[in-house]
């Protein structure tokens, strides 16, 4: 093989062809550092390339494994963190001109995790300013989408999304709020798990929404996605709401089989007069559903109708909520915030204590919703948003306030399942075209609070029955 | 809910000891409108019994 060619391995083999001396960990980096220097440029994908600092560990790892010594899953295997998650000793920016000197003095419990399991950090990802939803704020440049440049690669996790589907690492790390794992995963055509509240530690990570942030693993394959989460899953003493319960052995549970599984498909994301689901999202999802029913799954349509207002509910908690943070620089330094931010922030200020409220009733309602559709399903599947990426305006403001209503509207097709706090996870589920261009579509796939083994599982069963994963994006040399 | 104008908007920044660019208004009026039009318009029975809560570890987590 090409030592050029090793990107294309999945983080899985990489692994496994490290463990067993066929391939460098030093050969891996340089090779990933070559194509971030090809490729890069073009999507703008990394804010931080940590490329001295990787290939000293490369040479680290090399050296245990020369000697027998295997720190763990991903040894030797490159990762990129999305820049928002603290790295001790290199710039933590959340894509801000505010934080653009922020340097942390410890790594963030997901970055240790990382380490442990023998990762190298590759870089620091390029995101929305501070993780907010819209794709054009980061105060580096925006992100393009490898599938088409003029489109988004899914917010807030843009780095992390192009990164991982241009080959520019082995798989990364994002932070999802309202989406912003699923949402980048779904428009790169990648698999991104969003874990259950509480199974993954956000120390060290800043925040966007305290009782909606995750931190989850984007990866091109399913197996991927099961080694990052094994690494970063579990209690944190320092996140006093992570929970205290054992991590399951996520690449040892994909087994594959779905016999007798219950999927519940919720039929308002599939009905185009309800939630304006576009016909090849629609045909993507249904398609998927009968591949599930052929592999043994039972599968039927259940209703959840309050899961049409999680979008409203979830982007006022996180907009009162991620305003409420950091008042101080909507005061002292507005002007080194994008304007479509300040904006944000700003509106979520003047939001009044009885809406924000009504929000938080909402969501008890909406997740209680879905925990009792959990009683009859071991899990619920819909899109994860109506279309495919979509082209970005770079234009900053607000059109209307219709345009405002719409994105609240369509926030519910990922904010459902912040909302219920259990896992959800996006897997492409086929192309559409436009033009020339083909656009990835996605699957989401949701489980009970904290059993990600299942979810994990049914995605799995349908990525060894397609071939979607193994499609590439256009070479961007 | 009758709709925020911009003199609206001016007056609840300064309620918050915000000092908004006139340049943000406009956007900061759309964005506000629509969570504040879009909650108003979404009453599901039951909806006052409920605490306001943002309970994440339920009985039977």
């Amino acid at each position: 093989m090409n030592n050029q060619d090793l990107v294309f391995l999945s983080a899985t083999e990489l692994a496994n062809k490290i463990r067993e001396k066929q391939i460098s960990p030093v050969e891996v980096v340089k090779a990933y550092l070559d194509r971030i220097a090809v490729v890069d440029p073009k999507l703008n994908a990394y804010i931080t390339v940590l490329a001295d600092e990787a290939l000293v560990a490369a040479h680290e790892a090399e050296t245990d494994i020369t000697s027998g010594l295997n720190k763990g899953p991903l040894h030797g295997v490159p990762v990129g963190v999305k820049d928002q998650i603290h790295t001790e000793g290199i710039r933590t920016s959340s894509a801000s001109r505010i934080r653009s000197d922020f340097v942390p003095d410890v790594d963030a419990a997901v970055v240790s995790g990382l380490r442990k399991s023998g990762a190298i950090i590759l870089g620091k990802l390029n995101m929305t300013e501070f993780a907010m939803g819209d794709p054009i704020t980061s105060a580096f440049g925006v992100t393009r989408n490898p599938w088409d440049l003029s489109r988004s690669p899914g917010t807030s996790s843009t780095g992390s999304g192009a990164a991982t589907a241009s080959f520019m690492c082995a798989s990364s790390l994002g932070e999802d709020t309202g989406g912003s794992v699923r949402g980048p995963a779904a428009n790169c055509g990648l698999v991104g798990i969003r874990p259950s509240w509480g199974r993954v530690s956000r120390y060290g990570v800043d925040g966007a929404s305290w009782s909606l942030d995750t931190i989850g693993p984007i990866s091109r394959t399913v197996e991927d996605c099961a080694l990052t989460l094994g690494a970063i899953a579990g209690y944190d003493r320092r996140d006093q709401y992570t929970k205290d319960v054992p991590v399951p052995d996520y690449g040892a549970a994909l087994t594959g089989d779905v016999s007798g599984l219950k999927v519940g498909l919720i039929k308002e994301f599939l009905d185009p007069d309800v939630m304006g689901v576009t016909e090849p999202v629609r045909q993507g999802v249904l398609d998927a559903a009968r591949l599930l029913v052929s592999l043994g799954a039972e599968v039927e349509e259940t209703s959840l109708p309050l899961a049409q207002v999680a979008g409203v509910a979830s982007r006022i908690i996180s907009s009162v909520e991620r305003s409420s943070l950091h008042p101080e620089w909507l005061r002292n330094r507005p002007d080194d915030l994008h304007h479509n931010t300040r904006v944000a922030f700003t509106a979520g200020e003047l939001v009044p204590s009885s809406v924000y409220y009504k929000a938080q009733k909402l969501r008890t309602m909406v997740r209680r919703q879905a925990l009792e559709a959990f009683e009859r399903f071991d899990i619920l599947a819909m899109p994860i948003a109506s279309e495919p990426a979509t082209i970005m305006d770079l234009r900053p403001g607000i059109p209307s306030k219709q345009a405002a209503v719409r994105a609240l509207t369509e926030g519910s097709y990922r904010g459902l399942f912040s909302m219920v706090s259990g896992p959800a996870l996006s897997i492409c589920c086929g192309f559409s075209t436009d033009g020339a261009r083909k656009l990835p579509l996605a699957l989401q796939i949701a489980g009970r609070p904290f059993d990600e083994t299942t979810v994990l599982n049914v995605a799995y069963a349908y990525e060894q029955n397609t071939n979607w994963h193994l499609e590439r994006p256009p070479e961007l040399n | 809910m009758p709709e925020l104008n911009d003199d609206d908007i001016r007056v609840l920044a300064k309620a918050v000891n915000l000092d908004i660019q006139d340049s943000d208004i406009t956007d900061v009026k759309h964005s506000l409108n629509a969570m504040l039009d879009a909650i108003e318009s979404i009453d599901p029975e039951g909806i006052n019994g409920i605490e306001p809560l943002p309970v994440i570890f339920q009985t039977g987590d």
